[in-house]
């Protein structure tokens, strides 16, 4: 006679949902590693490469958002969870968007052939380095979230996080010190540009702002964790 | 009279097959379940689980198994109705045990959360409405049967909030965490060996012969627990900090520490889960033997013998070995949630509340109180998720258990009228 278990037990517990959450991330931050490596092929002149770079962020950004939908597809609204659900969702949404932004970046580049102007080039170079910092530091923060748990979100390792949350936003503050430089440099090379392209290069900007305004966003998600 | 002095020794023999088959049933899959969170927390593995699950399951159920049993036996129904037909209490003790051993296999096959402890009680009620007369079922108990539905989860559940607060604040939220973890650890399992012996010895050593006063029982207590705590520091002492692993917090190391204490708890929990479980399977037997024993005495106050604890725990291993390393394996694979730590807490809060509940002879189910004491952890905010829908399903089982074991005994017990009458 073959019995099945009854296993209560093993019903009651659900997969952390912490778990996702940092796959997501490691994904979505994966797609920001190539936005630097695109901009030296936009540099080089080299379409190729543009393209190649370009397909695969988009790539990493669908394996993205499956582990997005998945994630909100599969919990049911039945949970106890430590963290409110709504923060959850809405910290993965914010996740997500970093992704479709590098995603919005890499097709502007596709369909037009952007030619970088010297004036512009320190400034890009300075600003996607703020960008990767601002994102390996939302990126770390989310990677917390497990000892975050052990203590019950508080404590010590409530302190740590905190001053992760204070070090992404001063990374964000940085960066908008940076655009705001790069936008000044644009407007004075103005003249020298098609005015098509200009129009683009203001967007280019903009969006790499977004990145960092998404990865403020997510710290804003996670304090709201610890001040449940 | 004369149906007893007749079939006398057929009905115990049907007594002790239908009690082994009872406690194979429990040993088969509560037990597993019971003793699962250790083994999904990766503690322990399903070989060491099944070793410690057949010595401490016998232990608890020869040592501290003998008080639920009376109120098994006396404590649901009232027999004295039928004292002029003694054979009715057999047959009615011989239904209820079929009955529940029956559905606890449905429930089991089916994949439904069923608890042994009130597929037994729900049995004995169905025998007492038909055989005896609804008066006999002492209205009262059964209310305090559904309480224990709400008391003895929400007694688990807060035990294991309050060790999940205090490992916090002893060990997790410190500056060395895995230094704490060592020095604090064998406070722990001194708790775990303290507790449960000390309720044994209160009051489950009588049928043993054993008399100590209250004085001499805490220092046997102490002894125990001591002992436990140096095997505890032994096995811990030469834990090393993990630098690789998590960085500033070492918090992996730390779950190192409380692997091998996951080892004492799923001890207790074993011992508990025999002291209070066996009286299922056994209860009713006891009943049988002390009614054939005395010709036909339904009234009688007699000591439970020792051989009926043994078979009942004989065949709680049997059920273990035959078939619950399967169901523990399942188990073990499917809790992934459970830290050592956090699996700690919630085994030494069930183990404690299951033997302090066997002690006031109040029967209840060692799942239920198991789930409750997850869901403590899970309210410390230490869970990454618990499914509140399973929650509900138990729920759901344990209030559809009582009628389905009645309607099983009525049917049973009117067919062994019919062919002893």
């Amino acid at each position: 006679m073959i019995m099945r278990s009854t296993t209560p037990l093993s019903g009651l517990f659900r997969r952390s949902p912490f778990k996702p959450i940092q796959e997501h991330m490691r994904a979505v931050f994966s797609c920001i590693c190539l936005v630097p490596p695109l901009f030296d092929a936009i540099y080089a002149k080299d379409k190729g490469q543009t393209r190649n770079l370009s397909r695969q962020i988009s790539e990493l950004e669908t394996e993205a958002d499956k582990i997005k939908s998945t994630f909100r597809l599969n919990m049911p609204t039945s949970l106890l969870m430590p963290v409110d659900r709504k923060d959850l969702l809405g910290l993965i949404s914010d996740q997500d968007s970093i992704a479709d932004t590098a995603e919005a970046i890499s097709q502007i580049v596709t369909f037009r052939d952007m030619i970088v102007p010297d004036k512009l080039k320190s400034h890009l170079d300075e600003l996607l380095e703020g960008t990767m910092e601002v994102t390996s530091e939302a990126k770390e923060m989310i990677e917390q979230l497990d000892e975050l748990l052990e203590v019950g979100f508080g404590g010590r390792e409530m302190a740590r996080v905190t001053e992760m949350i204070a070090g992404v936003r001063r990374s964000e503050h940085n960066i908008d010190a940076i655009l705001h430089r790069a936008r000044r440099a644009l407007f004075e090379i103005e003249a020298e540009l098609d005015p098509v392209s200009v129009m683009y290069w203001y967007k280019i900007l903009e969006l790499l702002g977004n990145i960092s305004d998404q990865s403020e966003n997510m710290a804003d998600r996670v304090l709201l964790f610890l001040s449940k | 009279m004369e149906i007893i002095a007749t079939y006398g020794t057929a009905m115990v023999i049907l007594a002790v097959i239908f009690g082994l088959y009872m406690t194979w049933g429990i040993g088969a899959n509560d037990l597993a379940n019971a003793m699962g969170t250790s083994v999904g927390a990766g503690a322990i593995t399903v070989k060491q689980a099944i070793c410690i699950a057949i010595i401490f399951e016998f232990m608890g159920a020869v040592l501290a198994g003998g008080h639920v049993t009376s109120t098994i036996r006396k404590g649901i129904i009232d027999p004295s109705g039928i004292a002029a037909n003694p054979e009715i209490l057999v047959y009615g003790m011989l239904a209820s045990l079929l009955a529940a051993a029956l559905w606890l296999m449905i429930a089991s096959t089916r994949g439904w959360p069923v608890s042994t402890t009130h597929s037994i009680i729900g049995a004995l009620i169905g025998f007492a409405l038909v055989g005896i007369g609804p008066e006999a079922v002492k209205w009262s108990k059964v209310g305090s049967v559904v309480a224990s539905w709400v008391i003895s989860p929400a007694i688990g559940g807060t035990i294991a909030f309050l060790l999940v607060m205090s490992t916090r604040k002893l060990i997790f939220d410190t500056d060395q965490p895995l230094r704490n973890a060592k020095k604090y650890a064998p406070a722990y399992i001194f708790m775990v060996g303290f507790m449960i012996s000390l309720v044994t010895l209160f009051k489950g050593l009588k049928h043993l012969n054993v008399d100590l006063t209250v004085l001499q029982s805490f220092a046997v207590a102490s002894i125990i627990g001591a002992m436990a705590a140096a095997l505890g520091w032994y096995f811990i002492r030469n834990i090393k900090e993990d630098i690789g692993t998590n960085r500033e917090t070492h918090f992996a190391s730390v779950e190192k520490v409380f692997s091998p204490m996951m080892l004492f708890t799923a001890c207790a929990m074993a011992f508990a889960h025999g002291s209070n479980d066996v009286a299922n399977g056994i209860g009713p037997l006891a009943a049988v033997v002390s009614i054939v024993g005395s010709g036909g005495e339904v009234m009688q106050e007699s000591d439970l013998p020792v051989w009926i604890l043994l078979l009942g725990g004989g065949g709680i291993v049997l059920g273990l070995i035959t078939l619950g390393y399967r169901v523990m394996l399942t188990v073990g694979k499917k809790i992934t949630e459970l830290t050592p730590s956090r699996g700690f807490c919630a085994e030494l809060a069930a183990a404690t509340t299951v033997v302090l509940a066997s002690r006031t002879g109040l029967p209840v189910s060692t799942t239920h109180i198991l789930v409750g004491s997850v869901l403590g952890v899970g309210l410390a905010r230490g869970i990454g998720a618990l499914d509140l829908r399973v929650v509900g399903n138990i729920i759901i089982s344990w209030v559809v258990t009582l009628p389905a074991g009645a309607v099983m005994a009525m049917l049973i017990f009117f067919t062994l009228k019919g062919i002893f009458g």
